[in-house]
């Protein structure tokens, strides 16, 4: 079971931002997909949810088998793919826990019993340290970052697909609340769930330890490697894996 | 005997009637509302005997009103006919007066002739004083000083047969201290053919009372022209919380104001409207403060499918010496097709210092990212785009405080979305 990215070329309108990645992530492995601000990350993770803001102009995306190239992001998400969105939409007017359940629903065939649902909430909650009160609100309308962040884990949490994309999850999250969201993706990793952890930074891998990590630079997978990878990018900067693909290219085209 | 000040009212209202040409409403932009497909010659007022029960009254009226014990009193005219009038005991006991107003002016002619007409006139164009010249039926309420009723008081206008022209006056009056609902419903079956209702509506509230006060229009599939003047004044530390709701008419012209006119008066005004298909709103609402230490807060909320046309502008006037007045006013327009156009404008006019009033209007189409995010959970696009247009709504449902009228404009605004569903989600994924 695994969800492959075969030198996938995306495009906004004006411009090409993926020039042919290659990617596979099998259930129960956690990636961390690193890079600079502009190298092509939440293209990659948008683009592999269907969002209509990109093109996919050569390569496919494969989940589990079954090719998903041109599926409509519902239908992604109902064969198993989640994205954690680095800046999620505001749904005014439908509670977290209305939004939740129809959500779950959407994704399966029988409804959620009531009480199975309330209790699952219950648990995701207590895990993610949610009040209960969050619930009524309408989502993500006036959350801070960091509540948007966490409604963004606890439908992770609860919509339990098989394969998640966390885009920048950590952005904008305090020490405390990036503990508690880190914690709550440590509780759901396992041999169910794929993970593709998107950021910028290493400080959240020193919470989730990834078991690869592969750094993106220009829209291309440049370097990849183990943990250590990240420790090395931590030492170095993106300076060093730029100069380091220049140097590459040089050589390809001498 | 007819009570002297109506009569004169109605022969100087018929002189203002006649002479007056049929108008056209035309504001800056496209925007003109005029009355060119009414054949206003062809309607008339229709009279129809008292039903002996509700039952007999047609399905719109009846699924509308909750049970009988779940009102203070109920008033319901069909055409020009008051045909069904009951007053709960106890609220009578009271003292309080709900009647129609043909009534009221036989039987209670000092106090109606107090209010009546006291911020309307027939003066303001061809419609308004042919309602003041040709009323039938009609209805008054008076909830006397200190009383507090705790289910409301409604009034239901029904056309439910073409070529009926139906001339609507109520007069409202909450005395000092007293606490009430009003509901007016206006209501059609869907029918083939055209009417007219010309409705003149006033509220006073007397000082430190509190009133909720809902209208509801739902003149279905019909064509049904609606042209009318709503006017609520709010005296010193009183508090109105009004909501009215359009879910239908072939046309509809209305001005609506709200006047906080003592200090401490304070108004809360929420409306919501839902057009489809060729019709045609068009509504002005006034938040008047005429003094000072005076609060508001208006919320405006609609979506058009269809061909359908909507306008809404929305005026804070304070006046001079309001100083230390409050305000505030929002009004949003949603397109939900491709051919349906709307606006929404909120205005100031200030006339003295020393006020805080803010505004804003925005119109705009279902939200793209929206969608999106809620497609990558599964949902489909077509359930996405329908929990969107009602969770806008819900924000302003929410603040109706009326239960029962909530459920009403929840299973109206989802019937609609279902009957415009297949131009909603293709229009939104067009784009």
């Amino acid at each position: 079971m695994s969800l492959e990215i075969k030198n996938l070329h995306v495009r906004t309108e004006e411009f090409e931002i993926l020039h042919g990645v290659d990617l596979t992530i099998r259930k129960g492995e956690t990636h961390a997909l690193m890079g600079p601000n502009g190298s092509g990350k939440s293209t990659l993770a948008n683009s592999l949810m269907g969002s209509p803001a990109y093109e996919v102009t050569a390569g496919s995306v494969v989940l589990n088998g079954e090719d998903m190239t041109e599926a409509d992001p519902d239908e992604r998400a109902r064969a198993g793919l989640f994205m954690a969105f680095q800046y999620p939409a505001t749904i005014p007017g439908v509670s977290v826990a209305n939004f939740l359940r129809m959500a779950m629903n959407a994704c399966r065939d029988e409804p959620i019993k009531v009480k199975e649902f309330g209790q699952e909430l219950g648990a995701n909650m207590d895990l993610l340290k949610i009040d209960r009160e969050f619930t009524s609100r309408y989502l993500n309308d006036g959350f801070s970052g960091g509540e948007k962040k966490r409604a963004e884990i606890l439908q992770l949490a609860m919509l339990k697909p098989q394969f998640a994309v966390l885009d920048e999850t950590d952005s904008g999250l305090d020490i405390d609340a990036l503990r508690i969201v880190s914690d709550g993706v440590n509780a759901m990793r396992g041999s169910e769930l794929g993970v593709l952890i998107i950021t910028h930074y290493t400080r959240i891998l020193e919470y989730v330890t990834p078991d690869f990590v592969h750094i993106m630079l220009d829209g291309r997978i440049v370097r990849e490697g183990g943990p250590e990878l990240a420790d090395e990018l931590e030492d170095k900067g993106y300076d060093f894996v730029r100069e380091e693909a220049g140097a590459a290219r040089a050589a390809d085209a001498g | 005997m007819p009570a002297d000040f109506v009569e004169e009212r109605r022969r100087a209202a018929l002189e203002v009637y006649e002479r007056e040409p049929v108008p056209t409403w035309r504001r800056s932009g496209f925007w003109t509302t005029h009355l060119r497909g009414l054949s206003l010659d062809d309607l008339e007022a229709r009279r129809y005997d008292a039903v002996g029960s509700l039952e007999e009254l047609p399905d719109v009226v009846t699924d509308a009103l909750p049970d009988a014990g779940e009102l203070s009193g109920l008033i319901v005219q069909r055409g020009a006919s008051t045909v069904h009038s009951w007053l709960d005991e106890a609220a009578a006991d009271q003292g309080v007066v709900f009647t129609s107003l043909e009534r009221a002016v036989e039987e209670h002619a000092e106090l109606v002739e107090r209010w009546y007409m006291r911020r309307l006139s027939f003066e303001e164009g061809k419609f308004p004083a042919a309602t003041a010249a040709f009323w039938t039926g009609g209805a008054f309420a008076h909830v006397p000083r200190g009383v507090r009723l705790k289910r409301p008081l409604q009034v239901v206008y029904l056309i439910d047969e073409p070529g009926t022209a139906q001339y609507a006056h109520t007069l409202g009056v909450v005395g000092e201290l007293a606490d009430c609902s009003i509901r007016e419903y206006c209501l059609a079956p869907d029918f083939d053919g055209q009417a007219l209702h010309a409705g003149a509506f006033e509220l006073y509230l007397e000082p430190g009372s509190r009133a909720r006060l809902a209208h509801l229009q739902d003149w279905g599939a019909g064509e049904v022209y609606d042209i009318s003047t709503k006017r609520v004044e709010v005296a010193r530390d009183a508090h109105c919380s009004w909501v009215p709701i359009h879910l239908g008419g072939r046309l509809t012209k209305q001005r609506l104001d709200i006047v906080t006119a003592e200090r401490g008066s304070d108004m809360r005004h929420t409306g919501l409207y839902f057009t489809e298909g060729s019709e045609h709103l068009d509504l002005f609402t006034t938040d008047l403060h005429e003094q000072g230490d005076t609060t508001g807060d208006t919320v405006w909320k609609g979506a058009l499918t269809g061909e359908s046309r909507a306008s809404y502008e929305g005026l804070i006037q304070i006046e001079r010496g309001a100083q230390n007045t409050h305000t505030y006013l929002q009004t949003h327009s949603m397109l939900l097709s491709p051919g349906a156009k709307g606006d929404a404008i909120p205005s100031l006019i200030v006339e003295t210092d020393n006020v805080s009033a803010s505004h804003g209007g925005t119109v705009g189409e279902i939200d793209e990212e929206q969608v999106f995010y809620m497609t990558t959970r599964g949902i489909s696009r077509r359930d996405a785009v329908r929990t969107l247009v009602e969770g806008y709504f819900e924000e302003v449902v929410r603040r109706l405080g009326d239960e029962a009228l909530e459920a009403i404009v929840r299973e109206r605004i989802a019937a609609k979305l279902t009957a415009a569903e297949e131009q909603v989600v293709a229009f939104t994924a067009e784009r």
